[in-house]
């Protein structure tokens, strides 16, 4: 589903309301709260900034990655008309260079939309990785396309977007995935979940896991 | 993999060629691979994987499938879905680093629209090589030390590909409409059905007769239909389509005006849709509908120091290397497909493509920007509020 509008990336942010019924704002503008003044954070997958900007408006120093260059010039270009250049730096870079990160450096990791770009092997991946570069006491903000988990509502979510599938499909011949089994996967990387939230039809979930003080992160 | 689903993955997506079908990304173990066994790399598109498989059996090798979306290798190369970051990610998340002692990565050629190998090595440490076009080459590549011949590096449309063609635009043309008009003209189905899988075959069987007439380099796309073939091949493929409605309808005794005006029109409209892009249709001609077939490749030969990559790249063999000068020379530019790979590719910013205005297209637009659909190259940012 996300790949039509990045396919289009100027026209990305409207799609994402849209298609999320405006809820988007809403759950990024909460995760967000929980940044303060000061704090060094990492947006994965920044696409055009969303999160990454809200952060760096709360005073944190931001590094964003992004693999796609017109989401980047997007999101360059609206830090630069927001006055923060100096507070965030967008990079081009994927998450499985995460390992060129220093060990401890960031109070949190934000992730908007992107898990559900990844492939099972990067997901893993990742986690483990967030859970290294994290601070002791740092935490995970997630927004993300989730699969439902009454079976009910999930197939009543597959017929809705069943239709928005089959012209994803036709218009730019590729689709999304949604994560499964988000809550395990994070908590297998060694991060404790301390508040989790799906909206009505359970599709679209807001993690906040924290990593341990003490703890290290990767698990053997 | 067993025959069965071999063939029933070819069927369905030669049926359904334009859509894509993502199989499972990572890790596959071909025979019974060892710490020096070769590394080759493909996109997630579930024919590509089974029949890089079946190319290789009896080859003790580790296979990586990497995330294209579900996208075959040179589309996905080519619009943006298969890039540095895809190979880097599936190196290092597939656990492949703990398996193998060397570090070098066989990459489909036609990956190199989009893959660019200077960046793979500068962040993973992978040396890219460059494999050959077809999986059906990968064997005689391997015994070989890594050798190219200049056939495992063209692209041709021979029949077998040229009928896949046909069904994959026969398919979907006939059974979309099909399903439509059963319930209420359910009598018309027959005609219609038998109509265009006969053009498409026609069209894509006797395309030897004249690819040599086309050219993507015609500036009315809106007019397409006169610019093809200089004006006669649909008229041709019309009149056939013409013939096979007499001849129906004398066979069945049903004729009338009605009948024929009716179906007359109906095939003029398919035969503008089944070649409304017929050269993007094969791999041999760009695309009529990209605005990038009107661009021309250029070489500044003072940049140029006989790398070679452009030549071990290109799917068209354009270029031929001057080994006394150590410079490429380009004797087939009209070969071209504007694929960009070459331009992708060269270390040295040596190649770049030039608009019929004159204008430069940079390298570096070329490597960041990836066509859309349309043929496009979104560059363009426009003010949104955040």
């Amino acid at each position: 589903m996300m790949r039509i509008l990045e396919s289009a990336p100027s026209r990305y942010d409207r799609g994402i309301r849209i298609l999320t019924l405006g809820k988007i704002d809403e759950v990024y503008d909460r995760l967000v709260s929980r940044i303060t003044r000061g704090q060094q954070v990492f947006d994965l997958g920044s696409g055009t900034g969303a999160l990454a900007l809200r952060a760096a408006q709360r005073g944190a120093t931001v590094k964003g990655i992004e693999i796609n260059p017109q989401m980047l010039v997007i999101a360059r270009r609206r830090a630069s008309e927001l006055s923060l250049e100096q507070n965030v730096k967008f990079s081009e870079m994927g998450v499985s260079e995460l390992d060129r990160e220093k060990a401890e450096s960031y109070n949190a990791v934000m992730s908007g939309l992107c898990f559900s770009e990844l492939t099972e092997d990067e997901l893993i991946y990742t986690l483990r990785q967030v859970a290294r570069i994290l601070k002791p006491g740092g935490l995970l903000l997630v927004a993300d396309e989730v699969v439902p988990a009454n079976t009910a509502i999930r197939i009543l979510n597959w017929l809705i977007r069943l239709p928005l599938l089959v012209i994803t499909y036709v218009v730019t011949q590729t689709t999304s995935h949604a994560v499964k089994d988000l809550p395990q996967k994070v908590n297998a990387a060694g991060l404790s979940i301390e508040e989790l939230r799906l909206n009505g039809m359970g599709n679209l979930i807001e993690l906040v896991a924290v990593k341990s003080e003490g703890g290290q992160g990767e698990p053997a | 993999m067993s025959l069965l689903s071999y063939v029933m993955v070819n069927i369905v997506s030669t049926l359904l060629r334009f859509l894509p079908l993502a199989g499972k990304t990572g890790l596959i173990r071909l025979g019974n691979p060892d710490r020096h066994s070769p590394v080759l790399l493909t996109a997630n598109y579930v024919l590509t994987v089974s029949r890089v498989k079946r190319a290789l059996a009896g080859i003790n090798a580790f296979l990586l499938v990497a995330n294209s979306r579900g996208v075959n290798v040179w589309c996905a190369a080519t619009g943006g879905h298969l890039t540095a970051h895809e190979v880097i990610s599936v190196l290092k998340t597939s656990g492949i680093e703990q398996l193998v002692d060397h570090r070098k990565v066989i990459l489909p050629q036609l990956a190199a629209t989009g893959i660019e190998a200077a960046k793979v090595k500068e962040r993973s440490g992978w040396q890219v090589i460059w494999g050959p076009v077809y999986a059906r080459d990968i064997p005689a590549f391997l015994r070989t030390g890594f050798q190219k011949t200049p056939a495992m590096r063209q692209v041709e449309f021979p029949w077998r590909q040229r009928l896949e063609m046909a069904v994959a635009w026969a398919f979907p043309i006939s059974v979309i409409p099909g399903i439509i008009m059963v319930s209420f003209w359910p009598e018309a189905v027959a005609v219609l059905v038998s109509l265009v899988w006969g053009l498409s075959l026609l069209i894509f069987a006797c395309f030897p007769l004249y690819s040599r007439h086309l050219s993507s380099k015609g500036k009315r796309v809106g007019l397409i239909f006169f610019d093809f073939g200089r004006g006669g091949l649909q008229l041709v493929l019309w009149g056939i389509a013409m013939v096979g409605l007499l001849i129906y309808s004398l066979l069945t005794g049903d004729y009338g005006w009605a009948f024929f005006l009716r179906w007359a029109f109906a095939s003029l409209v398919l035969v503008l849709i089944v070649s409304l892009d017929l050269m993007g249709s094969t791999p041999v001609y760009k695309s009529g509908l990209h605005e990038e077939r009107w661009l021309e490749i250029s070489l500044d030969e003072a940049k140029c120091i006989g790398a070679g990559f452009c030549e071990q790249v290109c799917p068209r063999n354009c270029y031929e290397m001057d080994l006394v000068r150590h410079k490429v020379t380009l004797p087939g530019p009209d070969r071209c497909v504007q694929c960009g790979a070459c331009v992708v590719q060269c270390p040295f910013d040596a190649l770049f493509f030039r608009s019929p205005k004159g204008d430069i297209v940079p390298p570096e637009t070329i490597r960041k920007f990836r066509l859309n659909l349309m043929g496009k190259r979104l560059v363009r940012v426009r003010e949104e509020s955040l």
